[in-house]
């Protein structure tokens, strides 16, 4: 809501029309004859070479897979082989004008995206700088293990075998894999080339790589991005959040000195199926994909369908389209028709196609048709093509055979290292920036009319025994602030975006006076489309930047599901430690707005391996645990809760310190101290706790000791396990749904830690397992003081006295269980 | 007249503002919808403007004050009109501090002190408690016995508090609460049932695993107490507390140091397959109270003199009888002495501890006739010792070595004082 565009209304609602430019469909029309003046006769064997080695790659995957058998070389693996025997021209074409600057992200059907990315590479980089590069990759490992294979006649031709070989171990679950064989066959990647991360998701991809092109605008870096995915991703909605993400208008109106289109190709290899589905005339309805950038932007994404069986009408409409991008007018759409003869996985028994349109398909398969094409054309002699079919072959066996032998290629050893794949899941890094240069800032920090507001106020609530007003008392908002303020001084990378983050302020106000301080490109408004938000964050940070972005309501955690689940949380590991992932996600637990604005989610997110889960509820936790999540590189979602943001310090003494300092994740904060009963709290719960706590000391003589877990992961449970030794007793309250809720993780595990010295079973208090009513009735849905205290009396110690008025008896707590309530 | 302008409520939550810079002075002409002063909350910042026309004739709130929602910032009116009717109390220099509202509606306040919900009692008899891990292991290193205990956890589960009362007060466990009792409603019941106190009970339970656990026996034996009751003579004859050592007293010393040479006595059965033998002598001696047998220990009785000896006897006596013994005094003997030759006793069967191996009943002194080797008859006073003792730990004939070399040290007791 810039007020920058003013929305007139004249103009809004004066008569037109909207009218579209053709789009181009298999128009290249040129012979090889017609090329030859455009390409060497080397350049056009070398790519029949590629696709050969493409196609021989996968042939070799098919037949182990379905015969256990390669070339005399018995073997087989337990894994996917999503093939895309038909597709190699495609891939060869696309490959064939990108280097090792431009990245290109795939699907889980990439391999022979990467292998011929991966030889156009080999073929662009000298000896030394190839060289260099296998050195430098894990340590020079692969090299050794490549060097192994026998005697070689060039360093090119290594590099083939280590690229080969890389891939093939990894797709093995190799220990020499380019990842450890912790990506495997759909997660193959290899940094160095630019060959970024393939995505077993379909469509996961796609705003990842949006990220990844964000990283270059943003950061002036070189090269494009390419996004490849197959035309059964058309219809996911992530992939349409990416696409929309790339294509806003601000780019162009708003941002100020990184003016121009985003540098990405969303490339689809339309081989008409999504694994059996026929997208065009059963599933989708744009009859042609190229169509669909005409529905987003007015560029029409300068979209084109073509001829992805011959490789030089591929690389002729590549050669347009890099064109484009460079010149800041991207996005752009190419719809490269292509067909699969293998089946979607070595499985699939083609039971929705016909044996005649494969062969129809195999007739006009480019492996001879481009064959017979070079040998008319006079290009090359057809006995020169046929040795290169077997030096491929050769070269293949040798590749499999050593990937195969598990002596040559060992499994990670799980039984010598169980720890092999814990040490992955986190980088466990302090990084104050990841670039050198200076921020980009509008004004220096000191001047900043927000941050200093935040300096001038008290820190803490009690000034010369009077209570500070709560207009004047610094408070977590101002924590988070302060932190994402100090860190945008610092890390020239880092951005920060999300729905409202700008104008608007954050919709609870901690990016308040922000865009005084920042230009658009580190601080902008995105659309409202979470997968996009958080995928170009993942894109973003692995590309080598850090990002900062909000999701507003935790509740809309679900529309970010995949790119939290497995994006954010899974590429670290899957890299076997190559990617970083410093992400912060920042997510707000609302009140008052009902049920799908009031639901703390925590427990979904601890779930997941591979993400750091915090929750700070004080503003001391809240600025600790922020400069050590934008420090880090792991992924971090960041709990926060609505119901505090106004909340001053009152546990730590002497208030929120001036000066900057980290709370180390893992640590719990002690916030009262008390033998007879252990609170451990879990977001705005902490203050209801409180007033339990008092409760109990003035009433019951009993002293609550409380903690509360700001950081669910990772968690030390050293203080825990020594407060309810201590006390024998505890309750342990959060605002999530209590079915399922991380604090019954946390009951369990101290039940297993504390048994012997338990008086009573670890009793969870959660909000209750329904829809959260209106605020109106919010009492007798969140834990509230006099149910922890009932808790207390009914669950672990009778208090003389009491009468419990929120209880529940064990039949009861049966009866709900079975109804699912 | 002139008219106030108040501050702007920003939002339904919004309770007061902070005033950013005025945009108009004191004597400034303003007209309606003329921008006043800019004012902010703590999440976005606004303007305010003139409600009223006229001059500016006073500013109640000066740039960065916090002002109340609805309280008048400013007066217009005609120049030299009197606007202080509208200065709101407490302008300026108390600007009152926004009271920070609870959005939580208020705890009602819970009911003055209603009964304790009725709290379970221990389970009818034969029906073991639940316990919680923890009380079970306090019990465990406190040495009491936790079924005794009066569960008022959940579920009648006996919890660490139930343990503590019982170590605190071992009597409180028979208090008054246990009226389930039958009996007394007809005025002439012929018979009244009475429940055991916590002590009884205690008592009960100990005896009946004793005897019907090992395989006890015991052997009567007598000495010549001639030496002991003129020591004995010859203490009460001296000043202070050596006046109060008895014969009892006397025994103890004796059994505390005879049982170091017979450590099969000086032991505890920890099952059917092995034993345990201490260093050191803990001397369990039993106490008449009034609410029964109680057996506090004394630690390492080998290592005191007969005056300590007595001391300690005297002190935890009457704290049994006080009823204000700690519970770990009562547990941890390896050896009891009891003495009911007070009461005149001539020999009798006590009853072992368990799990300890030996128990040595003191009986009274009764004239007996010994004949000389000349023939002659003479009278001595013989002190009667019965010893039980468990056949699983110790035989026959050790345990009657033990009662005759104690018979021995006895009969000459000076002697052993001097060692």
């Amino acid at each position: 809501m810039p007020k920058s565009l003013f929305v007139d209304p004249a103009e809004t609602l004066a008569p037109g029309k909207i009218s579209f430019k053709s789009i181009p469909v298999n128009a290249y029309n040129k012979t090889i004859k017609d090329e030859r003046k455009r390409y060497s006769d080397v350049d056009l064997v070398r790519i029949y070479r590629d696709i050969t080695v493409l196609r021989e790659f996968e042939s070799m995957l098919n037949q182990i897979k379905t015969q256990g058998l390669y070339n005399g070389i018995e073997t087989t693996y337990p894994g996917p082989a999503h093939l895309s025997i038909g597709q190699e021209a495609a891939a060869v074409g696309q490959a064939y004008l990108l280097d090792q600057n431009d990245f290109s992200f795939g699907s889980h059907r990439s391999h022979s995206e990467i292998l011929a990315k991966a030889l156009s590479c080999i073929h662009k980089l000298s000896e030394q700088e190839l060289m260099t590069i296998m050195e430098g990759f894990l340590g020079g490992s692969a090299l050794r293990a490549t060097e192994k294979l026998g005697p070689v006649k060039d360093v090119k031709e290594l590099a083939i075998r280590f690229i080969l070989y890389g891939t093939l171990s990894e797709i093995f679950a190799r220990d020499t894999g380019f990842h450890k064989g912790m990506g495997g066959s759909m997660h193959a990647f290899f940094l160095p080339f630019g060959i970024y991360p393939n995505n077993a998701i379909v469509g996961g991809s796609a705003a990842i790589a949006t990220g990844a092109a964000l990283f270059k605008k943003i950061n002036g870096k070189q090269g494009i991005v390419v996004c490849n995915s197959g035309d059964g991703s058309m219809a996911r909605g992530p992939v349409w959040e990416a696409m929309n993400f790339a294509a806003m208008d601000q780019f162009n109106t708003l941002w100020e000195n990184h003016k121009g289109g985003m540098p990405i190709l969303y490339n689809v290899f339309n081989n008409s199926y999504g694994m059996g589905d026929q997208t065009r005339g059963e599933t989708m309805g744009y009859d042609m994909l190229a169509r669909i950038g005409s529905g987003i932007s007015p560029t029409q994404f300068h979209a084109e369908r073509i001829n992805g069986f011959n490789p030089l009408a591929v690389i002729d409409a590549m050669e347009r389209k890099l064109k484009i991008l460079r010149a800041g007018e991207g996005p752009v759409l190419l719809d490269t028709l292509t067909y699969r003869y293998s089946g979607h996985s070595t499985s699939d028994q083609n039971a929705y196609r016909t044996k005649e349109e494969i062969d129809a398909w195999r007739e006009i398969d480019p492996i001879i048709t481009y064959r017979k094409g070079l040998v008319e054309a006079g290009v090359v002699a057809d006995s020169k093509l046929e040795e290169i079919l077997a030096e491929t072959s050769e070269r293949m066996t040798m590749i499999c055979k050593a990937a195969s032998d598990p002596t040559v290629s060992p499994y990670v050893d799980f039984k010598k290292d169980p720890a092999v794949v814990e040490r992955l899941m986190f980088s466990n890094e302090k990084v104050e920036k990841f670039d050198d240069r200076e921020p980009e800032v509008n004004m220096p920090l000191a001047e900043v009319p927000a941050y200093k507001k935040i300096k001038e106020k008290e820190r803490c609530p009690i000034v010369d025994g009077k209570p500070v007003s709560k207009m004047k008392l610094y408070n977590l908002r101002d924590a988070l602030s302060e932190v994402i303020y100090d860190r945008f001084y610092e890390d020239p990378t880092l951005i920060a975006y999300g729905e409202d983050c700008r104008d608007w302020g954050g919709a609870f106000a901690v990016y308040r006076g922000m865009m005084d301080a920042f230009p658009h490109s580190r601080l902008f408004n995105s659309p409202i489309a979470e997968a996009a938000i958080v995928g170009t964050a993942v894109g973003y940070a692995l590309s080598g930047g850090r990002a900062l972005v909000e999701l507003m309501y935790a509740d809309f955690i679900g529309c970010a599901g995949d790119e939290i689940f497995n994006q954010m949380s899974k590429w670290q590991a899957m890299s076997a430690g190559i990617l970083k992932m410093p992400v912060v996600l920042r997510v707000s637990v609302g009140s008052k707005y009902g049920a799908q604005h009031s639901q703390d989610w925590t427990a979904l997110c601890a779930h997941i391996p591979g993400l750091k889960v915090c929750f700070p509820a004080t503003p001391w936790e809240a600025k600790g645990l922020m400069e050590a999540a934008l420090k880090g590189t792991d992924p971090v979602v960041f709990f926060e809760s609505q119901r505090i943001y106004d909340v001053g310090e009152q546990f730590h003494e002497g208030g929120v310190p001036a000066e900057r300092y980290e709370i180390e994740f893992g640590d719990v904060n002690k916030v009262r101290d008390g033998k007879d009963v252990t609170i451990l709290t879990l977001g705005a719960a902490l203050y209801r706790a409180v007033d339990a706590a008092k409760q109990l000391s003035e009433k019951y003589g009993m002293e609550a000791d409380i903690l509360n877990i700001h950081s669910l992961v990772p968690l030390d449970y050293t203080k825990i396990v020594e407060s309810v030794r201590k006390t024998g007793r505890v309750v342990l309250v959060s605002d999530a749904c209590a079915r399922g809720s991380f604090m019954n993780d946390v009951a369990k595990n101290i039940t297993e830690l504390c048994f012997d010295d338990l008086d009573a079973p670890p009793v969870v208090v959660g909000a209750r397992n329904w829809i959260t009513p209106p605020f109106e009735f919010d009492e007798f849905f969140f834990p509230q003081a006099g149910w922890i205290i009932d808790a207390i009396h009914e669950k672990l110690v009778p208090l003389p006295g009491h009468v419990a008025e929120n209880g529940c008896t064990e039949a009861e707590a049966m009866r709900r269980a079975k109804e699912g309530v | 007249m002139a008219k106030a302008v108040i501050m702007p409520k920003a939002g339904i939550t919004v309770e007061s503002c902070i005033i950013g810079n005025w945009e108009k002075k004191v004597g400034d002409s303003v007209k309606v919808g003329d921008i006043l002063f800019t004012y902010e909350t703590d999440k976005a910042s606004f303007e305010c403007e003139s409600t009223e026309e006229g001059t500016l004739l006073e500013i109640f709130y000066s740039d960065g004050e916090e002002v109340p929602c609805l309280v008048n910032v400013c007066a217009v009116g005609n120049p030299g009109e009197d606007c202080s009717a509208l200065r709101p109390e407490g302008a300026p220099e108390e600007s009152a501090p926004a009271v920070v509202v609870e959005e939580k509606p208020a705890e009602a306040s819970a009911p003055a002190a209603t009964l304790v919900p009725a709290i379970e009692t221990t389970a009818v008899s034969g029906e073991k408690s639940a316990i919680s891990p923890r009380a079970k292991k306090l019990a465990e290193r406190a040495g009491v016995d936790a079924s005794l205990a009066t569960p008022t956890g959940p579920n009648g589960r006996i919890i660490e508090r139930d343990v503590r009362t019982l170590m605190d007060n071992p009597v409180v466990a028979s208090a008054p609460a246990q009226t389930s009792a039958p009996a007394a409603v007809a005025a002439d019941e012929e018979y009244k049932d009475v429940k055991f106190s916590g002590i009884r009970r205690a008592i009960s339970k100990s005896m009946h695993t004793s005897l019907s656990t090992m395989a006890q026996l015991t052997h009567n034996t007598s000495f010549d107490a001639t030496n002991i009751l003129a020591y004995r003579k010859q203490l009460k004859a001296a000043e202070g507390d050596l006046a109060g050592i008895t014969l009892g007293d006397i025994v103890l010393y004796a059994v505390s140091r005879t049982l170091l040479n017979h450590p099969d006595l000086n032991a505890h059965m920890l099952d059917d397959n092995s034993i345990r033998l201490f260093k050191h002598v803990n001397l369990g001696v039993a106490v008449d109270t009034p609410r029964g047998l109680m057996v506090p220990t004394i630690f390492h009785a080998d290592e005191m003199s007969l005056l300590e000896i007595s001391k300690a006897v005297k002190e935890l006596a009457a704290q049994c009888r006080e009823g204000n013994i700690s519970p770990d005094k009562l547990t941890g003997g390896s050896f009891t002495v009891s003495n009911l030759g007070n009461l005149g006793v001539e020999s009798f069967t006590p009853v072992i501890n368990p799990p300890q191996t030996g128990i040595l009943g003191v009986c009274t002194t009764t004239d007996r006739v010994r004949k000389a080797a000349d023939g002659a008859l003479t009278v001595y006073p013989a002190m009667g010792l019965s010893l039980t003792y468990d056949h699983r730990a110790v035989d026959g004939s050790p345990a009657a070595r033990f009662q005759k070399e104690l018979c021995k040290n006895l009969e000459n007791f000076t002697t052993l004082l001097a060692k």
